[in-house]
């Protein structure tokens, strides 16, 4: 296989005998395959390839493409840090450093939208829809971690 | 956002679109500014200096592409190349979307509209994040001018109010009498100055102060009970009335579940406050106030001294309570999981045993069970250690009283009548001091709630009765270039135009997701078109009276609706003064007369809840007999793939045709049967209109609807195959 950008900006997948135009990547099971299973759909959202072992075993020109494809269309902040969260009235504030910089944002019904993934795995989805993942609760320093456990 | 304009219209460099994203190209957080003039798309950073710009000459289209947690605004070029303008979060992505569309006109040299409606993310008073945008701030929410609104359903009952404040008022006046009688009773023991027929009068007066205290008690507590349920369920029948003259298009957003807990569990919530705080806050308050009063008059050394536990009361409730009530909180949230869980296991039990998962399914109760257990445990064992705290402080305020007030008596500077005065009015404050801080708590949350009822009440209503005229439908509609999505990003109808005639019968085919839903609401006006016109008999539909329209529509459902009651009440529903014979005659109609009558109770059958005690093919007859009695002018039919017998199956056309005749008709037709009897059909392809015709035209054309019959009479034989193997 062999990805490459024709025209600008729209990836091309190239196999041994057919090609596909706007081919974009999903992970197939991003929560609890994390890494793995990497399918590339075409621009009709058909499945065209599927990579069991995600971006492993690539060749380096093929892999770097889909790195760079991935980090701008998974938008889902990794929080490092929790520096403030409260909750009032139903909705609960929180201001977070993610690896894509500080944020503030809001929560409300909690059942709902602080998902446990795992013992330690959290997923905090926001009243637009964005997602905050904390992939680890123990890899969080103390403050976070008593500021989280208070909340959830 | 238009800078100005120009007499002989757009100016070069006039700002179209000024919108701010919140990513940079690098997916971090950050800052970017999309400015659109009618001949540049352009991306500025924070310092204003330009990232990326591009004529609007070379843009063929562009589009907002959802992505994961956010999008992006994609420009494909005329060349073909595709270039990013700017990524943004799920917060600005419908601002986004609808300024792509604006791009994609100002490319195509189409009429630029647009709505970029500005909403507010943050609150203008205190700067905090909005949970809705455009929303309250549930921070900002002035309290008091809520209770005021509360207060305002208390008007009808304004006699009973003043009342209910002038018996409390007197009823804790007497309430602090006995302490005085025991000051003179203890006095004139010690001093022994007191003979028998003092001693038995004042006893006397003590119990009918007593008396007369409990009964004027139990007549405030009535009163309160009365008031608190009655302005309770004065707010539940406003609040379901504002529910039931929403637009629908707030049920898209609000799932049934929170919108029944605002009637119920919100309203609930004020009553409770109403009934138990507000009684509690106001004959404790007056109670205090008294009981401060006499202590200072008696000895204010004492008085003081008596009173110093109380700010470390207030300390550990302001310094505790908080947490504590975050701790109750989240043992509700687990007990709420619990009872889904239960819902489910219970509900789906068919599926749990054939797969054989009940021991699964345990676990995962036992799960959710102790993590439940341990939170309860956690909040209840902080719970009593507060609560001693409090003990303890009160238990401080006792010893501070006999220790200096003893001391006082031995001095002589109190007697000691006045000391077990002191005595009996500590005891009347500090215990209710140690559930003043859950006061606020209550308040608080009660306002939150009756804030929630009141966001809901201020929420857009349907157009109300008058407003426009009324008008005796014919039967033509005509779709003139109509626009519309649910979601202003994502527009399901993208300029749907075609007329259908008085009496027509239209079946709208198409894959899910083309449309045929959506033209249907905008039929029945749940929604209202965002660009382009419906016309009734050649007239806009917005001026005609929304309640008198639709009192001329019919709609048969594919999953008909049944209320619970019986046959005949179900019947009549869009007709309830119709006689015994117009039912029968429907229901004839209907073919649904012979299988009703056939049944114990005839047309008194009750169906349960949604009809759950007929069948599907029962429903759908009796939904069509409701229709045929409700006498529309304009009939929809959803029509239903699920699959009844032949039998069933042949009753239930014949009703339907009996119901199109003479109406104009919308069906959205998965039968075959329907598709040859409609007049003509519209395949809806990716919101337009790809086809319009009869069933032969659109068969020997061989376009979009020969495929689909072609496709779907191989699936309908692949599944026969299937069934019979």
């Amino acid at each position: 296989m062999r990805l490459f950008y024709q025209p600008e900006g729209r990836l091309r997948l190239e196999t041994d005998d057919r090609c596909h135009l706007q081919v974009r990547p999903m992970w197939a099971s991003p929560v609890t395959q994390p890494g793995k299973y990497l399918s590339l759909l075409d621009g009709k959202d058909k499945e065209v390839l599927m990579l069991p072992e995600g971006l492993a075993g690539l060749d380096e020109d093929n892999r770097k493409i889909l790195e760079e494809e991935l980090h701008r269309r998974y938008l889902t902040s990794q929080v490092l840090e929790i520096e403030h969260a409260h909750t009032e009235f139903g909705s609960t504030y929180w201001t977070v450093d993610t690896e894509r910089g500080r944020r503030e944002f809001v929560t409300q019904s909690l059942q709902e939208n602080a998902q446990w993934h795992g013992p330690t795995h959290l997923m905090l989805i926001d009243v637009d829809g964005n997602r905050f993942e904390i992939r680890d609760t123990r890899a969080l320093g103390e403050d976070s971690r008593r500021l989280l456990a208070r909340i959830v | 956002m238009i800078q100005q304009a120009s007499p002989e219209g757009r100016s070069i460099d006039q700002v179209l679109i000024d919108l701010t994203a919140d990513m940079t190209e690098d997916a971090k957080f950050g800052f970017r500014r999309l400015v659109v003039s009618s001949s540049e798309v352009s991306v500025l950073d924070q310092s204003g200096a330009s990232v990326l710009r591009v004529p609007i000459a070379d843009i063929e289209t562009a589009r907002n592409e959802p992505l994961v947690s956010g999008g992006r605004l994609l420009l494909r070029m005329k060349s073909g190349e595709d270039i990013v303008a700017t990524a943004y979060s799920l917060t600005h992505s419908d601002l986004f979307s609808e300024a792509a569309r604006g791009v994609e006109q100002l490319a195509k040299g189409q009429e630029f509209s647009i709505n970029l409606k500005r909403e507010k993310t943050r609150c203008a008073k205190c700067g905090r994040l909005l949970p809705e945008k455009d929303g309250v701030c549930p921070a900002c929410l002035n309290r008091g001018k809520t209770f005021m609104r509360v207060a305002v359903f208390l008007a009808p009952y304004k006699a009973k109010v003043w009342a209910l404040i002038g018996i409390s008022v007197v009823a804790t006046g007497m309430n602090l009498v006995p302490p005085q009688l025991q000051k003179l009773i203890v006095d004139g023991l010690t001093a022994s100055s007191m003979d028998v027929r003092a001693l038995v009068t004042l006893v006397l007066i003590w119990f009918s102060v007593a008396a007369v205290a409990i009964g004027l008690q139990v007549v405030s507590n009535r009163l309160m009970t009365f008031l608190g349920s009655s302005i309770a369920a004065d707010l539940r029948a406003a609040t379901f009335q504002t529910v039931q003259r929403l637009q629908v298009a707030y049920f898209d957003k609000k799932p049934v579940g929170s919108i029944a807990s605002r009637i119920t569990q919100d309203t609930d919530r004020i009553w409770m406050f109403l009934v138990d705080g507000m009684p509690f806050l106001v004959t404790n308050g007056l109670v205090l106030i008294g009981v401060l009063f006499f202590l200072f008059q008696l000895d204010a050394v004492l008085a003081a001294a008596i009173m110093a536990p109380i700010p470390v009361m207030a300390l550990i409730s302001v310094a505790f309570w908080k947490n504590l009530s975050n701790m109750f909180h989240k043992v509700s949230q687990k007990w709420a999981r619990i009872y889904m869980h239960i819902n489910e296991a219970v509900s789906g039990v068919r599926v749990v045993k054939a797969f054989v998962r009940e021991d699964h399914e345990y676990d995962r109760f036992q799960t959710r069970n102790m993590d439940c257990l341990r939170a309860a445990v956690a909040a209840d064992q902080r719970w009593y250690s507060i609560l001693g705290a409090m003990s303890l402080c009160v238990s401080f305020g006792m010893l501070i009283n006999w220790g200096l007030g003893g001391y006082f008596v031995m001095i002589n500077r109190l007697t000691l009548g006045e000391f077990i005065m002191a005595n009996s009015y500590l005891l009347m404050v500090y215990g209710p001091l140690m559930w003043f801080a859950q006061i606020n708590n209550w308040f608080s949350r009660a306002m939150a709630s009756a804030e929630r009822i009141f966001e809901m009440m201020d929420m857009p209503r349907d157009a109300g009765g008058g407003k426009g005229d009324k008008h005796t439908i014919v039967g033509e509609v005509q779709f003139e270039a109509v626009r519309f999505g649910y979601d202003k990003s994502n527009p399901v109808l993208k300029g749907v135009s075609f007329t259908a005639k008085p009496g027509e019968m239209i079946g709208l085919v198409g894959h899910s997701g083309a449309g045929k839903s959506t033209t249907i609401n905008l039929v029945a006006r749940f929604y209202e078109p965002d660009a382009g016109r419906i016309l009734i008999d050649g007239r806009d539909y917005k001026e005609l009276e929304l309640q008198d329209y639709r009192s001329q529509i019919g709609i048969v459902l594919q999953e008909p609706f049944l209320f619970h009651g019986t046959i005949a009440e179900n019947i009549a529903y869009g007709k309830p003064d119709a006689s015994f014979e117009e039912v029968m005659a429907a229901a004839k109609a209907a073919n649904a007369h012979d299988f009703v009558v056939s049944k114990t109770d005839g047309y008194d059958t009750i169906v349960g809840e949604r009809g759950a005690k007929l069948s599907g093919g029962e429903r759908q007859r009796i939904s069509i007999a409701r229709a045929i009695l409700h006498d529309p002018r304009i009939l929809i039919l959803d029509e239903a793939t699920s699959s009844v017998d032949v039998e069933t199956e042949k009753q239930i056309q014949e009703a339907i045709a009996r119901l199109t005749k003479g109406r104009t008709t919308f069906a959205i037709a998965h039968r075959l049967s329907t598709l040859r009897n409609a007049d003509r059909l519209i395949v809806l392809e990716r919101g337009a209109v790809s086809e319009i015709g009869t069933h032969e035209e659109l068969m020997t054309s061989k376009g979009v609807f020969y495929k689909l019959v072609e496709t779907q009479s191989k699936i309908n034989e692949i599944v026969g195959v299937g069934v019979i193997g």
